[in-house]
């Protein structure tokens, strides 16, 4: 493995702040050259239902509903596990997902909207 | 954040850096400037067995519009600034978004999504790095054309582009990608734009339909290399068949490689066969639907009465060659013949389609979805294996001979089992060649094991290139080992037309093993 020259300290810090930083649901304007945000079911359709659909079980099941105390809690991981992935979960970045598109489809996801969908219902 | 804190791109210093991202902000505004650590994140993600500390870029660029990549490459040249370009970013386990090194400025093409053309009569696209294959698909179905595409196992979320530069393979019979690849929009790294083959006459018709335009071609300089940044690419779409009829053909003993790749030889020369074959190994065609632990808990490379438990409890064989025919319906009956007499005649296979292939277990259906261009990521089951999100793709090329397929297994196998990881590998059949693609799944959660990865890798590239085997394409983290195989004369080759372009080494500078 070769190895840079930045500082250690930085480093760690850096990282630690990645992972940390990612936990904010603070969400800015969407930025894609598409000239409208996608509804969530189209992101869904588009990015997570390859491997999060009940058929390909690639990915596990998301699309359950959360109750709704567990919002908050749920969402961060959600949005966590999107920006940062996750072992076999790929990172996606706004350019892919954009801000407003991810915090409409991490409501769709915790509300159970997607469900049918997920299901091949819809 | 103090200054002290920031990561900079190598020999830059902050006040320089703090003036280049001003100017990137006047080009791009503020919003497709990233800096905070928040937007970086997706950025860093690594499956490969590197340090997640040599991966971590400075900043993030995302421009909408090629005028804006020729003034950020002015930029850039003036500061010294080193960018690495991406277009989707889902080359996973070959370096994914992530930067060829710490402290390059990520240049993410992906916000360049426009389908500039499809054109149904001839059959071609024209289109931008950011374009994916899913909304490439979805538009040819939303205009009715029936042309089909030809995507890597990532489909969906990966893009033309970004795969065909890497020269990535599909399933169908257009699988070469850079071979169905005609015409480009390049900027340059002194900031100027030129257009490929016949994209140099102005109004051109044929920009898409002639590849080699007039002079020497230049495309290929333009993958699996930093010269310039592609910013339109031109590619050929397949026309719907009549009819399909994909298939599968088991074989059960290990020895069987050697038949299986002599019988297809002259089947897919001939075009009897016409699209890129996989002859997929036990542990790759269960690996995309089960998980290893069903079947084993060791933490060593998997025994062999493990792999032939795996066989008799899955349905699948030793090798699982997935093909299919493509024409009219007559055609397919005359050429079903031909591949049932010759795979037939050893009495060792299993030949099958429709329903008794669809029945049969393994991964018939997604081998189908593949070899007909739909949207399928099933594949992505293999990261399911081992589990930790460790994988990296060692791709040795072989003639498609059966004895060298038997080296190729046997050699790597054996490196495999000294480390403890599985072979889980196919063989994807091209004309005359094949690419032998293993991918070294292992738990990146685990330092010792990720280690254990690393020099595995390291040494398939080595002892694989002692017997005359390089590599197709590899990842970030060996692109200077897999450039030294290939001997210093045409290292010498890249770097003089290195210097040539790209002066100041702004582009990309480490990939493919190229620096100023």
């Amino acid at each position: 493995m070769h190895n840079t020259t930045i500082e250690k300290s930085t480093l760690g810090q850096r990282l630690a702040a990645l992972s940390l930083a990612a936990l904010s649901t603070v969400l800015a304007t969407a930025t894609l050259a598409a000239d409208r945000a996608r509804e969530p079911a189209e992101v869904y359709r588009q990015v997570c239902a390859h491997c999060h659909n009940l058929d390909k079980a690639v990915g596990p099941q998301i699309t359950m509903p959360f109750p709704e105390a567990a919002w908050e809690a749920r969402g961060d991981y959600i949005h966590t596990t999107v920006r940062e992935g996750r072992a076999a979960m790929p990172s996606l970045r706004n350019a892919k997902i954009s801000d407003t598109e991810l915090e409409g489809l991490i409501d769709a996801l915790l509300r159970g909207e997607l469900a049918d969908t997920a299901a091949g219902k819809e | 954040m103090s200054t002290t804190q920031r990561i900079l791109p190598k020999g830059v210093s902050a006040a320089s850096f703090d003036a280049a991202l001003a100017k990137f902000r006047e080009i791009l505004g503020t919003d497709n400037v990233f800096v905070e650590n928040e937007q970086l994140a997706p950025y860093t993600k690594i499956m490969m067995a590197g340090n997640d500390a040599d991966y971590i870029p400075s900043a993030a660029l995302l421009p909408t519009e090629a005028d804006q990549v020729q003034a950020i490459v002015a930029v850039c040249n003036q500061y010294k600034v080193p960018i690495w370009t991406i277009s989707t970013g889902k080359n996973l386990g070959y370096g994914s978004a992530a930067p060829g090194e710490t402290g390059q400025v990520i240049l993410d093409m992906h916000r360049m999504n426009r389908i500039l053309d499809v054109d149904p009569e001839v059959c071609t696209a024209l289109i931008e790095p950011g374009v994916t294959y899913q909304q490439l698909y979805d538009y040819i179905k939303e205009k009715g054309y029936k042309l089909w595409l030809d995507p890597p196992a990532p489909s969906a979320i990966a893009g033309p582009v970004g795969n065909t530069l890497d020269r990535g393979v599909g399933y169908t019979p257009y699988g070469e990608h850079f071979m169905f690849q005609c015409g480009m929009e390049v900027v340059l790294a002194n900031g100027e734009m030129v257009r490929t083959g016949m994209g140099g006459i102005e109004k051109s018709s044929s920009w898409q339909v002639f590849k080699w335009g007039y002079g020497p071609y230049i495309d290929g300089l333009f993958t699996q290399s930093n010269y310039g940044i592609v910013t339109k690419m031109g590619l050929w779409l397949m026309p719907e068949p009549p009819a399909y009829r994909p298939f599968l053909i088991q074989y059960q003993d290990p020895a069987d490689i050697e038949e299986i790749v002599d019988v297809l030889r002259p089947l897919r020369i001939s075009q009897i066969i016409p699209n890129a074959v996989v002859i997929v190994h036990t542990l790759w065609d269960a690996g995309t639907h089960v998980t290893r632990k069903k079947y084993y808990s060791g933490t060593d490379s998997i025994p062999r009465e493990a792999i032939e438990r795996i066989k008799e409890g899955e349905g699948i064989g030793e090798w699982n060659v997935y093909a299919a025919l493509y024409g009219t319906p007559e055609q397919i009956e005359v050429n079903w013949k031909i591949v049932e007499q010759a795979f037939g005649a050893s009495g060792k296979a299993k030949i099958m389609y429709g329903d008794e292939a669809e029945q049969r277990g393994g991964s018939f259906d997604y081998r189908a979805a593949l070899m007909k261009g739909d949207m399928n990521l099933q594949e992505f089951g293999l990261y399911n294996w081992r589990g930790g999100g460790g994988s990296m793709w060692f791709a040795p090329v072989s003639q498609a001979k059966g004895s060298e397929t038997k080296d190729q297994t046997d050699l790597a196998q054996q490196i495999l089992d000294k480390y403890g990881f599985d072979y889980v590998a196919e063989y994807i059949v091209g004309w005359r060649d094949m690419h032998h693609v293993i991918d070294l799944l292992y738990n990146r959660e685990d330092s010792e094991e990720t280690q254990r990865a690393h020099d595995c890798f390291a040494e398939l590239i080595d002892e694989f290139a002692k017997r005359g085997y390089g590599l197709y394409r590899t990842n970030t983290e060996f692109m200077e080992q897999v450039a030294g195989t290939f001997g210093e004369p045409l290292r010498n080759v890249h770097t003089t037309l290195k210097n040539a372009l790209d002066p100041n080494g702004i582009l990309s500078p480490g990939k493919s093993g190229i620096r100023q």
